[in-house]
Parts: C-alpha cells; sequence; structure tokens
C-alpha cells in the first residue's frame, strides 16, 4: 500500500516507547503501523456499589457513607493508574423498599464525581430486588466476556426487611448470572447490629468476613480496605487468601474459596 | 518471535509467531508464561501456543507451557505426516484431531513427571501444594492451542481459553474448533485437570472446499485487549486485506509489534502471543509496505 488507510491510524498512547511524541501543547500524532481489529482497551473492571438508603441512614449516617463513598473513589482511581491491567468502571444502586439506579451506566473510576445518596423517608431495607436488579446489569451481553471479574459492595446499616421469599429469590437471580456468582462480594455493616446472616450469605465466602463499621467515623476506613481488597485480589496470580486475610481481617485457618477462582473449572 | 515456512504439495504456508511478556507480569516480577512453537513437519507444518495460567497455584506454568507446546509440536508432527501420506477423508481428519488431543494430554503428564523427577518441588513450593490441595500436576496447568496444516487438512486442537480464528479471503471467520460454555472469561479449562481430554476441543477442515487467507492462533491476552466485543469479525476482515497486501517478511516486521501492544498496560495487561499461518502464496514476491 502507498499511503496509510485512515481506519489503521490510532492516537498514540503516551509511554509505549516509539509511538509517541510527548509534550506541552498539542500532541504530534504518530500513527501506529496497521494492527488488526478495532483497537485496543485495557478490561474491564465493574464494582457495583449497593447503598442502603433507607429511611433509617438519614442524617449522620448518609453523610458519612456518602463522603466515605467520595472519598474510596480516588483510591480505586489511584489503583487504576497504577496497576497494568484494568479499568474500573462504577455503577451504583441505591435501595430502600425499592431499588432504583443511583449510577446506571458503568462511569468509569476516574472521571465519576460522587452524587450524594439520599435516604428514602420511611423505606425498608429490602435487599432482595437490589441483588436483582444488579443481576439484570451482570447478564451475559450486558457485561463484556474479557471483563475481570465484577465487584459488588453491600453496605447497610439494618437488617433485611424483605417479604418472605424475597432475600433468597433476589439473591437466587444474582446467583444464576456467571459473573454474579463469579463476583467479588463484599458486605459494610454499619453498626454491629447490622451484621446479620443474611449478609453472610451475600458474601457467600465463610472465609470473607462482614467488615463492620462501628460508628459513622468508621464507614471511610471499612470502604477503602475494601476497595483496596478488590483491587488487590483482581490484580494477575493474586493470592487472594492473602489479601483478604490481609485487608480483610479474614481468618488465617478458613482459607476464603476466592482463593480458587480465577484459575482453572 | 520465530518465523518458520514448509512446503507440501498442496500449498506452502508460512507461520509468523510472536510473544510478548504482560505488563501486569513485569510489575508481578511474573514471567512470560506463554510459549509458542513451530515445526515443518513431512508434508505439513504445525504450530502450537499455550497459556500457562498466573494463579499463583500454578507456580510452575511457564514450565507447563513450555512442555505443551513442545509435545504437541512433536505429536502433531506426526498427525501431519499420517494426512499427508494417506488419502485422509473426514472422519479419519477428525479422528486425527482427536487422537492428537489424547497423546498430547498423555505426552503432556509424562513430560511433567519427568520434570518433577529432575526438579521436585522445593520446599515453599510443596508448601503451596499442600494448602491448595492440588496434585503435582497441577501447578504446571497451562492451555493449548495446535493446528495442523498438512495435504489438504487443517486440522486443530485446543484445551482452555484463547481463540483459534480461521479467515476466509472475503473477510469473513469462523473458529475452526468448537466454542465452549464453561470458559467465561475468567476460568479455563487446563491440561492439568484430571479430565483434560474430556475438556479438549478438535476440528478437521478441508482447505481444497475452504481456502483460508490466514489462520490466527492467539492466547486470551490478546483477545482480551481487543476492544471490539466480539473482536474476531473486524480482526478476520482486517487480516484478510492485510494478507492481500502483503508479504510475510511484513507480517513478520509487524506481528511482535501487535502483540506488544496487547500486552501493555494500555491492553489486557497479560502475557500475549499469537501464531499467525498465511498460505505462501500471499504476496510472496511482493515487497511489504
Amino acid at each position: 500500500m502507498t499511503s496509510p488507510d485512515p481506519r489503521w491510524l490510532r492516537v498514540p498512547v503516551p509511554g509505549n516507547a516509539g509511538t509517541a511524541t510527548e509534550g506541552a501543547g498539542m500532541a504530534q500524532a504518530t500513527p501506529y503501523p496497521r494492527m488488526p481489529g478495532g483497537g485496543i482497551s485495557r478490561r474491564p473492571l465493574h464494582f457495583i456499589i449497593l447503598a442502603d438508603c433507607s429511611g433509617g441512614m438519614k442524617g449522620e449516617k448518609i453523610q458519612a457513607l456518602n463522603f466515605a463513598i467520595a472519598d474510596m473513589l480516588p483510591h480505586l482511581a489511584a489503583w487504576e493508574r497504577d496497576q497494568e491491567q484494568a479499568q474500573v468502571f462504577i455503577r451504583a444502586i441505591a435501595f430502600a423498599t425499592e431499588p432504583r439506579w443511583h449510577i446506571p451506566d458503568p462511569e468509569p473510576v476516574a472521571q465519576l464525581g460522587w452524587k450524594p445518596l439520599q435516604p428514602v423517608p420511611k423505606g425498608l431495607t429490602n435487599m432482595g430486588p437490589a441483588f436483582a436488579l444488579a443481576a439484570q446489569a451482570l447478564a451475559p451481553g450486558r457485561i463484556e466476556r474479557r471483563a475481570l471479574r465484577p465487584a459488588m459492595l453491600l453496605i447497610t446499616d439494618g437488617l433485611a426487611t424483605d417479604p418472605p421469599g424475597g432475600f433468597e429469590a433476589g439473591l437466587s437471580a444474582l446467583m444464576a448470572q456467571p459473573a454474579g456468582k463469579l463476583a467479588l462480594r463484599l458486605a459494610i455493616a454499619i453498626g454491629r447490629d447490622a451484621q446479620s446472616a443474611a449478609l453472610d450469605r451475600f458474601i457467600g465466602d465463610p472465609g470473607v468476613p462482614v467488615l463492620v463499621a462501628d460508628s459513622s467515623e468508621d464507614i471511610a476506613d471499612r470502604l477503602v480496605a475494601a476497595s483496596l481488597a478488590v483491587s488487590r485480589m483482581s490484580e494477575a496470580g493474586a493470592d487472594r487468601g492473602a489479601v483478604a486475610r490481609r485487608l480483610l481481617g479474614a481468618p488465617g485457618d478458613l482459607p476464603p474459596n476466592i482463593f480458587d477462582q480465577d484459575t482453572i473449572v | 518471535m520465530a518465523t518458520d515456512s514448509t512446503t507440501d504439495e498442496v500449498a506452502t504456508w508460512q507461520v509468523i509467531t510472536g510473544s510478548a511478556r504482560g505488563a501486569a507480569h513485569r510489575v508481578s516480577g511474573l514471567p512470560n508464561q506463554d510459549a509458542v512453537a513451530s515445526q515443518d513437519g513431512s508434508g505439513g507444518i504445525v504450530v502450537a501456543i499455550a497459556d500457562g495460567h498466573g494463579h499463583i497455584r500454578h507456580f510452575r506454568s511457564a514450565d507447563g507451557a513450555a512442555l505443551a507446546v513442545d509435545v504437541a509440536c512433536r505429536v502433531a508432527s506426526q498427525a501431519a505426516a499420517g494426512l499427508a501420506a494417506d488419502a485422509t477423508g473426514d472422519e479419519e481428519a477428525e479422528r486425527a484431531g482427536q487422537e492428537l488431543a489424547r497423546a498430547v494430554v498423555a505426552d503432556w503428564r509424562a513430560a511433567v513427571a519427568d520434570q518433577l523427577e529432575v526438579r521436585p518441588y522445593t520446599v515453599e513450593e510443596q508448601f503451596i501444594l499442600d494448602r491448595s490441595a492440588d496434585t503435582p500436576v497441577v501447578p504446571y496447568g497451562s492451555t493449548l492451542l495446535v493446528a495442523v496444516i498438512a495435504a489438504r487438512w487443517l486440522v486443530c486442537a485446543q484445551i482452555g481459553d484463547g481463540d483459534m480464528l480461521a479467515v476466509r479471503p472475503d473477510g469473513s471467520s469462523f473458529s475452526p474448533v468448537a466454542g465452549d460454555d464453561k470458559l467465561d472469561g475468567r476460568r479455563t479449562t487446563s491440561l492439568c485437570q484430571p479430565d483434560a481430554l474430556a475438556s479438549f476441543r478438535t476440528g478437521a477442515h478441508d482447505l481444497s472446499q475452504m481456502p483460508l487467507a490466514a489462520l490466527l492462533l492467539a492466547t486470551d491476552g490478546y483477545g482480551n485487549a481487543q476492544a471490539d466485543e466480539p473482536w474476531q469479525p473486524s480482526v478476520g476482515r482486517d487480516l484478510a486485506e492485510l494478507a492481500a497486501c502483503h508479504d510475510r517478511h511484513w507480517f513478520g516486521q509487524e506481528v511482535p509489534g501487535w502483540v506488544r501492544r496487547c500486552a501493555s498496560s494500555e491492553g489486557s495487561g497479560d502475557d500475549a502471543t499469537i501464531a499467525l499461518l498465511l498460505p505462501g502464496d500471499a504476496r510472496d514476491a511482493e515487497e511489504g509496505g
């Protein structure tokens, strides 16, 4: 060919030796040699936050939660910058009596400005429908085949108030999706009273404890620990059992099931 | 990178290979755990790529991948000789693929056992093995994709993730082996699993009935870097176009760059390996560019 097909001209990526001219002002674009396909990108890591917005969260708790999430996101963004494999996308579900998408479409973590959650007056803590809503987003065809194992973080200050069978139905819907079943599922209980068997069932791994925030001030620390766990566990070759023990306080004599995942069928 | 060629009575095929260590592996100190090999057999060409699993359970997976491609090339060369010598029909070609898989599994396990004889697990390795409650072969876990082109036959066998893409001259493409629902993008089947043979997928295709412009074998570090989903149609279209315009020397220069980009932190960050087979009449005489 005597001239390059415009389809093959890719914007150079800084740091890719020999392909980009860096400097202040306008980048001097150097076309990549021809490469088949539609270009390359990092593997998506979908992180879904399920935030309790029931009536009990009003006041200091919801403020602390909003602060904590806003504080957590830069940690995830920093990890995204520092590692070599994943691009983190955030979605969020606010749940009370009914769930709703607070962030419906996957947002790159580096560009996300957290919009504060609002509690639902007299709203209940129905978790099952929130799981079912997340399950829809993790269905085949809705999540990329090349995506890393997704992560889910459930944050609540109370016990599930689902009507009979509601919690189980939602959890079953989530587990019915391959990506939901394989997801790293973590939970934060705001207050000891919120630590329940239901949260353990959501996590689905006796080797991964519920993180407890004893006070509103603790929420930020627990969220950072959870985000670190998600990011470290998503790294290539990670010993997830060791990560869980170090960051989540998982008991050493009970290896998390997550140790077995991302290897062989 | 290695470049090979062979000739038979029907067509000459060239193999261009490239393999790059993943950016994430570089950071974590892991080696390139992929392996690639090709071999001229009597009357055919053989190429194999393998992807050693990155999980700590599979701490000797780079060795497992290297053993896999060596074994596969040796076994597949014997298959190539048979395919070229006989008046092979559809059923025989299909059986050749199945026999190839059977022999690879048996010989790979034997090769692992041989290596363990001369290089037993260290105390540290044995600790990991015990903690995982794994059998001694699991640390060597690897995928394998192997293709044989002999006479008019393309015979393929694959276990685990990664992709084979057969590209027609019109740019349409297909996988020469069946898909596997167990491969969800996060877990893979493996040579190290007890029922490995049952997880092999094989295929045989008569190239005299269905000429190809290219055949691509790729580890998942290549496919996981592709932004398109699915990526195979656009890659197939582009490969057909490129094969019509460029000779193997051009591909030999470009392929290493493709895998380096895929393995970089802008791509999958994982080890990336491809083997590209091109029919010999693909603009051999023309200068690339």
